[in-house]
């Protein structure tokens, strides 16, 4: 019994992005004068997250830094505005540390993590950032030029992976990342030898997965490393759990329920496709029978951000039997998290000009952006983008439309997913790609082709309505004030 | 009734008329199955036994182990059959979701294995669930594991086909149902016994149950995942109704408090299913028909599962010296002392935290009492004397504080709290020991 309402997958959007689309008079001239692609950051949606999530450490009673993945947004505006709030930032490259000094953040509130090359150490070390290692040999090159450089000793973090689980065995997904836990007195044998170089801070892990189970082992295996430390007389402090906390773009549970479900009759056979040339989001029908797992975000999250932290601090440890958060808080551990996508939620938006509407069998709606602008398909994201009509003649609706990008590529399509559009769009009219700061924005972005790269903008707020600037010239400082 | 082991009590299992008074049906007489009196304690007895038992021949000489995808009934039946034939036994599963289920299998000696996750950061490269991925290497030849394949097994059907299904159409003197209803989990039983049903009688109406999406139902699958299970086709089902957890719980209550049937949930949505599509053709009926359901399992395993829905169910009377029974100003006026005063104390010291923390790091001289124990003390009594002074520890001086004022109430004179706890004796520099 195919569903015939449309299939919509409305997006999570809070007043801030709306209060945003209420004017599409300046996201036209931004769009007119800047060009489509356009990426619009709002940085000061990050701070009712940081505060999220700082309410939750305030409900554990614990302490610790929120540092912001940098990796899934290049924004300047975004960084430069979170070093105005309590949070630090979480490197991953030599050009985002460099980024994160210039943005004004301190030492004390920088992390270095991920794969590193020479340069990024040592700028790590010189400038007395915490260095989060990922393998017994970084914590020796680390620590050579530190000795060689006679700088100041470095705070390291060891990255703990593949924790043994007691018990109940519990299958993970293999890492390219960190030291296995049970490899832990040979970094700390590593971090003595090097004692005037080095300084343990504590120990970390960072899961790629939404099951609290598996986290709740890691966490544990942590806080059992942390002793280990302790016994040997390194004292050490924190924890950094790093991030996985999700965000939920969708407005309503049951819209994804039900495409999800179309989604599996369209796959058996049982409904026309709902996606361009039948494709099946990793599902796949065997003689009747669905095969294959969904390979896409569970984009309704009711649970997700800091309601997920504060989930997985209330989770039983395994061994333990105690709340994890109440043992954090009774071994006096600071506990670190290194939120991305959590923290960018709400916090930008992508807008692309619509270039051609084709009818056929399918209506195609052409964009002047590509899907490489907008990954939202290649993070199996799936959510509506809002139409800004060009003026308000005549709308005819809804629309079911695919949307394809302009790369000269078959595959260039922004989703294969069908999409359902309230109005049907024409040319010249704007697709919104809201809440698409976290990974979607530029993530992935590519001249192919000579296509340009989308400018970046911030919007703020002043007086009561939006302003903006290139993203570049963004800076949080205060207005001078009248009459010093 | 003398048996050589315990599979052959597997079936024969009564046919129970339900009391009118309870289901309130005028036309129509409903059965239920009670495979919740199978040995291994359900349905999947029946299925368990007919797969494993051609598998077995050679299979404890080569040390194989037994291994199939289930977090429940099969799991516990084929630990149960693997352990008879000197076989190990392991469950691969990524729905082990009530805790008591999960113990049993521990305790009849099975190894579990859980599988991750999805990935918070999709990559697009990995199109294979790892469901499948440990599906393959269970099949590849060699691989020392026996696998039931319980939701493709054809022979997961047939144990319904020739032995559920023709004991039901006996039992009510050689007629078949003109109703049957059940829960679909690997769809084994309601396909094997609708296919016997309809060779007697093509007329029977079959309905499948399956839980709302959204919702969890041990033993049901939801809509969407009956369509992963190679044994279901939809051509089975006259209808196919969804019940929620919330429907399975008041049919398993109506079962347990007044049909004499400790049935699980599956039970319980199956009768509350059966009622609510049947009382809908009731009135029109103008000469009797009979309906039959599956009890499919029993009630002791899920407490757990209706404690965390339905706590009111569990409801206890509140215990004397609590410290959620404190007003916010006695806890405010819980007498504390700060980390300088601490250090001069005189008396006991006692430390709420987890023995782990405690072991690690701790005042020098004091004892540990985990906060939990500290709680089941005080509901019997003041743990020590009056005149014993007592300072009392935890993290960050919260719990204590309350521990302190509940101590306090309970007339002790010379109980303390440690401002700001043990993280603020250690940011003071403060002493902390090992042993």
């Amino acid at each position: 019994m195919p569903d015939s309402d449309p299939l919509l997958l409305t997006p999570k959007m809070d007043p801030i992005i709306q209060s945003v689309l209420a004017g599409p008079a300046l996201l036209r001239q931004l769009t007119d004068g800047l060009g489509s692609p356009l990426n619009i950051v709002l940085p000061e949606a990050l701070d009712a997250n940081v505060a999220a999530f700082r309410a939750v450490y305030r409900q554990h009673r614990l302490r610790g830094q929120i540092y912001f993945a940098h990796k899934a947004n290049r924004s300047s505006a975004l960084l430069r505005h979170l070093a105005t709030t309590d949070a630090g930032v979480d490197v991953a490259s030599l050009g985002e540390l460099q980024h994160a000094l210039g943005a004004g953040f301190g030492p004390g509130r920088i992390m270095a993590t991920g794969p590193k090359n020479r340069e990024f150490l040592w700028l790590a070390a010189r400038s007395g950032s915490t260095v989060n290692a990922d393998s017994l040999d970084e914590l020796s090159e680390l620590a050579g030029l530190v000795a060689a450089g006679r700088l100041p000793r470095v705070r390291v973090m060891v990255r703990l992976a593949e924790f043994a689980s007691r018990g109940v065995h519990m299958v993970s997904r293999r890492s390219r990342f960190g030291v296995p836990a049970g490899l832990l007195p040979e970094a700390l044998d590593r971090i003595d030898k090097h004692a005037d170089q080095l300084e343990l801070a504590g120990v970390a892990y960072h899961l790629d997965t939404i099951g609290v189970a598996e986290k709740a082992i890691a966490l544990e295996g942590c806080l059992a490393a942390l002793d280990e430390c302790r016994r040997r007389d390194a004292p050490a402090w924190s924890i950094d759990i790093g991030g996985g906390f999700g965000v939920n773009y969708l407005d309503d549970g049951e819209q994804w329920e039900r495409y999800t479900s179309e989604l599996a009759q369209a796959v058996l056979g049982r409904r026309p496709p709902l996606t361009w040339n039948g494709h099946g989001y990793g599902l796949r029908n065997e003689a009747g029978t669905l095969r294959g797992a969904l390979g896409l975000y569970p984009a309704h999250r009711p649970v997700s951000g800091p309601g997920y932290l504060s989930q997985l601090l209330a989770a039983t440890a395994p061994e333990q039997r105690r709340p994890l958060g109440t043992l954090l808080l009774d071994s006096m551990t600071d506990l670190d998290i290194e939120p991305g996508r959590a923290l960018l939620d709400q916090c930008g938006l992508v807008l692309a000009r619509v270039l051609e509407v084709r009818d056929g069998p399918d209506t195609l709606v052409r964009l002047e952006m590509n899907s490489r602008d907008v990954s939202l398909e290649e993070h199996g994201v799936l959510m509506d983008p809002i139409v800004i009509p060009q003026d308000s003649a005549g709308f005819a609706g809804p629309a079911e439309v695919f949307l394809l990008g302009n790369l000269c590529l078959e595959s260039d399509l922004i989703t294969r997913r069908k999409v359902v559009l309230p109005v049907r769009p024409r040319p010249g009219d704007l697709l919104a790609f809201v809440n698409t700061a976290g990974y979607f924005m530029d993530f992935s972005a590519t001249r192919a082709l000579h296509q340009p790269i989308g400018r970046k903008v911030a919007l703020f707020r002043t007086g009561g309505r939006w302003s903006w600037c290139l993203d570049e010239q963004y800076w949080p400082v205060p207005e001078r004030a009248e009459a010093a | 009734m003398r048996y050589d082991d315990m599979t052959e009590a597997i079936g024969n299992t009564p046919l129970v008329r339900i009391d009118p008074d309870v289901h309130g049906l005028r036309n129509i007489d409903l059965y239920a199955k009670m495979e919740l009196l199978n040995p291994f304690g359900s349905l999947k007895d029946r299925a368990a036994w007919q797969m494993a038992r051609p598998l077995l021949a050679g299979a404890a000489e080569r040390g194989d182990t037994v291994v199939e995808l289930s977090s429940g009934n099969t799991a516990k039946a084929l630990a149960m059959i693997a352990g008879m034939h000197g076989l190990r036994f392991k469950s691969v599963t990524n729905r082990m979701k009530v805790p008591e289920v999960k113990d049993l299998l521990l305790l009849l000696g099975a190894e579990i294995d859980e599988l991750p996750g999805q990935a918070e950061c999709l990559d697009p490269s990995d199109t294979e669930d790892p469901l499948s991925r440990m599906h393959r290497t269970l099949t590849s030849n060699g691989s020392g594991y026996v696998h039931t394949d319980q939701y493709f097994n054809e022979r997961n059907v047939e144990a319904h086909l020739h032995g559920t299904g023709p004991e039901i159409i006996k039992d009510l003197d050689g007629h078949a149902p003109d109703y049957f209803i059940a829960c679909v989990g690997t769809a084994g039983s309601s396909t094997g016994v609708a296919r016997a049903l309809r060779q007697h009688d093509p007329d029977v109406r079959v309905i499948g149950l399956v839980a709302a999406k959204s919702d969890f139902i041990p033993g049901i699958r939801t809509i969407d995942e009956v369509h992963e299970v190679g044994l279901f086709e939809p051509d089975v089902y006259d209808s196919i109704e969804t019940i929620t957890a919330d429907d399975a719980i008041d049919g398993l209550l109506t079962l347990v408090r007044r049909c004499g049937t400790p049935a699980g949930p599956t039970g319980g949505g199956a009768f509350h299913g059966a009622v609510r599509h049947l009382r809908t053709l009731d009135d029109s009926l103008t000469e009797r028909r009979t309906a039959v359901f599956i009890v499919c399992d029993r009630v002791e395993s899920y407490l757990s599962y209706l404690r965390e829905r339905r706590p009111a169910l569990f409801g206890r009377p509140p215990r004397r010296n609590d410290t959620r029974l404190l007003d916010e100003a006695e806890v405010a006026a819980a007498p504390t002392i700060d980390v300088e005063e601490a250090q001069r104390w005189p008396g006991l010291v006692v430390d709420l935290r987890s023995p782990y923390a405690f072991q690690a790091l701790h005042i020098d001289g004091s004892i540990n009492i985990v906060d939990e124990l500290f709680a089941e003390l005080l509901h019997g009594g003041l743990p020590f004397s009056r005149r014993q002074p007592v300072l009392l520890v935890c993290p960050v001086g919260e719990k204590s504080a309350r521990y302190a004022a509940l101590l306090t109430r309970m007339g002790h004179p010379s109980v303390r709290s440690l401002a700001g706890g043990v993280i603020a004796w250690r940011d003071a520099g403060a002493r902390l020991v090992r042993d």
